[in-house]
């Protein structure tokens, strides 16, 4: 067999070239698959392309807290829930901090978390212990308070 | 977004060079010289890609960038594998190749300018399946039909002589996502649990059983395993993609494997392809003689291949092939054989990625026609890549479909640049959606 060097070189050359070509475009798929997450068949809003926090968004109050039942707050741009006067859901409950767990958009999906709290926050009946993904009708209690919540896409 | 457009462009570069290097390595090893030839070949392929890419830049700005330098790419490693058969061969494969090349984007652009509002294939997607399906069956007829191999899937009239089976797919699969996108609720909504098995209604299950029947009607008419295989692949894609039920798919494989092995056992045709591939050396000097050879070739690769132009194509001093069909059915072979397992990786990594780009434009697509159509389209390219290359090692009985884009043919070349321009025509539009927010 002929080995000649030229092309012998010319050969590594290629499949040099074209492993870099590669490597190039699936580090760039690889991104893209970062920047957009999830969508389902007829997700009529594209992914990735949602502004942060686009979906209108409330905190309905369902017990206790010394609210009334029923009524909204309006999640817009993340809100926090506390006894304290700070707090955006500021409600009266023995059991809950001062500023006890916060809710906030990332993408089109919304997360609450549990700021530290003495007592700690259930969704949907199980303990948040640092964040977790609230979905439209999911429960938030704090103490003996109840929220639910509810996203409204269009 | 000329952002991507600009990332297009600076991959086109890459491509025309790989192009370069394997040709001059072909005139190293004839000729034992360098010729600035490869060169100018290099900066002609280079200059039809620029055309394109403007073409694309100003008909498609916000298309995926990635697809068409992949394409390209998979085209020139097929011009440098044809052009190292011609050297030896004394054909002219890679010339008519590279027209059909051209002649392919010209068709691109043809149907970009035509169907910027593909929706319209909505509208006469029965008139599509029908056409496909008579594309299917021509080569059966009498005078214009020819059988390779026992197989029917190339016509002839005159000079011109295609494979159908190639424009069938794209059609098949735009008749498909057409109609799961109109009836799939219909096919989850009535389902049942049997046993924790999902199944679809039963007046419902019309449409699975007819394409089912399709398939198997292929398999007995036209004889060839691997297009059929390459079909109902797409169409339990698209049902998947429709329905997100993963028991109608594996309903769908029961049925196809069931009725295989019906086949396998009463057409003699069907019979032999696989007896042939559980047991080459039955008749290793005929029959089984494509497929071993195919093997040793591919086994004398090695890690990194012995080189352009130096894998054996003919028995030497005779003119009797060593490796048959080498421009078509074993041209992944020839590959494998000069550029070894990394060579063959890299080809199949190209696959992969065109089919992880055509996915993702089926991700960001905002309505269920656009979605099923992308999927569709790139299952169908990527199983075809599966058929021909687990034909040639050995995973599946060895079909005369074509490697895509990179084995001479030339209904190949063009129906695949039609289906990338569909799949660029998708991406335009959801990219474009996205980018204004809608």
């Amino acid at each position: 067999m002929d080995y000649e060097p030229i092309s012998v070189a010319l050969k590594f050359g290629f499949l040099a070239v074209l492993y870099l070509f590669l490597l190039w475009i699936a580090a760039s798929a690889r991104k893209d698959l970062k920047r957009n997450r999830g969508g389902d068949f007829d997700s009529d809003a594209t992914i990735g392309a949602v502004p942060a926090g686009s979906y209108d968004a409330w905190l309905v109050v369902v017990r206790g807290g010394g609210l009334e039942a029923g009524t909204r707050f309006d999640v817009f741009g993340g809100v926090t829930l506390g006894r304290s006067a700070d707090a955006d859901v500021s409600f009266t409950d023995r059991y809950a901090s001062g500023l006890h767990a916060r809710l906030y958009p990332r993408g089109d999906r919304y997360f609450l978390e549990d700021m530290n709290s003495t007592n700690g926050t259930l969704l949907d009946g199980g303990a948040v212990t640092s964040e977790a993904e609230v979905r439209d009708g999911s429960m938030i209690e704090i103490g003996d308070t109840a929220f639910r919540f509810e996203l409204d896409r269009q | 977004m000329s952002a991507s457009r600009n990332r297009e462009l600076l991959a086109l570069v890459p491509v025309a060079l790989l192009l370069t290097i394997g040709f001059a390595a072909v005139f190293a090893q004839n000729d034992n010289q360098l010729t600035n030839l490869s060169l100018s070949y290099g900066l002609y392929f280079l200059a039809i890609c620029l055309a394109t890419h403007i073409y694309i830049r100003i008909r498609l700005p916000n298309a995926d960038p990635y697809l068409f330098p992949l394409m390209a790419l998979l085209t020139a490693v097929g011009l440098v594998m044809l052009y190292r058969l011609d050297s030896e061969l004394g054909n002219e494969l890679a010339r008519d190749q590279a027209n059909w090349f051209v002649l392919g984007l010209i068709l691109f652009a043809v149907v970009v300018h035509f169907f910027k509002d593909y929706s319209v294939l909505e509208r006469y997607r029965y008139t599509i399946a029908l056409i496909s399906l008579a594309l299917l069956l021509a080569p059966r007829l009498p005078l214009i039909g020819s059988q390779v191999n026992g197989a029917y899937l190339g016509i002839s009239i005159g000079p011109i002589s295609f494979q159908p089976a190639e424009l069938a797919k794209i059609g098949i699969v735009i008749f498909l996502a057409s109609y799961l996108r109109e009836h799939r609720e219909l096919l989850v909504v009535g389902a049942r649990r049997i046993l924790g098995i999902t199944f679809p209604p039963l007046k419902h299950l019309g449409p699975l059983l007819v394409v089912w029947g399709a398939a198997m009607f292929m398999l007995i008419f036209i004889r060839d395993l691997g297009s059929s295989l390459m079909f109902f692949a797409a169409f339990l894609a698209l049902i998947y993609v429709a329905t997100g039920r993963l028991s109608f798919v594996v309903i769908g494989m029961a049925m196809f494997l069931a009725g295989a092995w019906v086949i396998y056992n009463t057409v003699p045709h069907v019979t032999d392809r696989v007896d042939i591939w559980l047991d080459p050396y039955q008749d290793p000097s005929a029959a089984g003689y494509q497929i071993l050879q195919s093997m040793f070739a591919m086994a004398d690769g090695g890690l990194f291949g012995e080189g352009f132009a130096q894998a054996m194509v003919v028995i030497p001093g005779t003119d009797a092939p060593l490796l048959p069909a080498a421009q078509t059915d074993l041209i992944y072979t020839l590959i494998t054989s000069e550029l070894g397992l990394f060579g063959a990786c890299a080809v199949i990594a190209i696959y992969l990625l065109i089919a992880a780009r055509g996915f993702k434009v089926a991700l960001m697509a905002n309505d269920g026609f656009s979605k099923l159509l992308a999927t569709g389209l790139t299952t169908v390219f990527a199983f075809q890549a599966f058929v021909i290359i687990g034909g040639v090692t050995r995973v599946i009985p060895l079909t005369g479909v074509t490697l895509p884009l990179v084995s001479y043919g030339g209904s190949s070349i063009l129906a695949n640049f039609i289906l990338l321009a569909l799949l660029l025509l998708i991406s335009d539009r959801a990219r474009r959606e996205a980018r204004e927010g809608i």
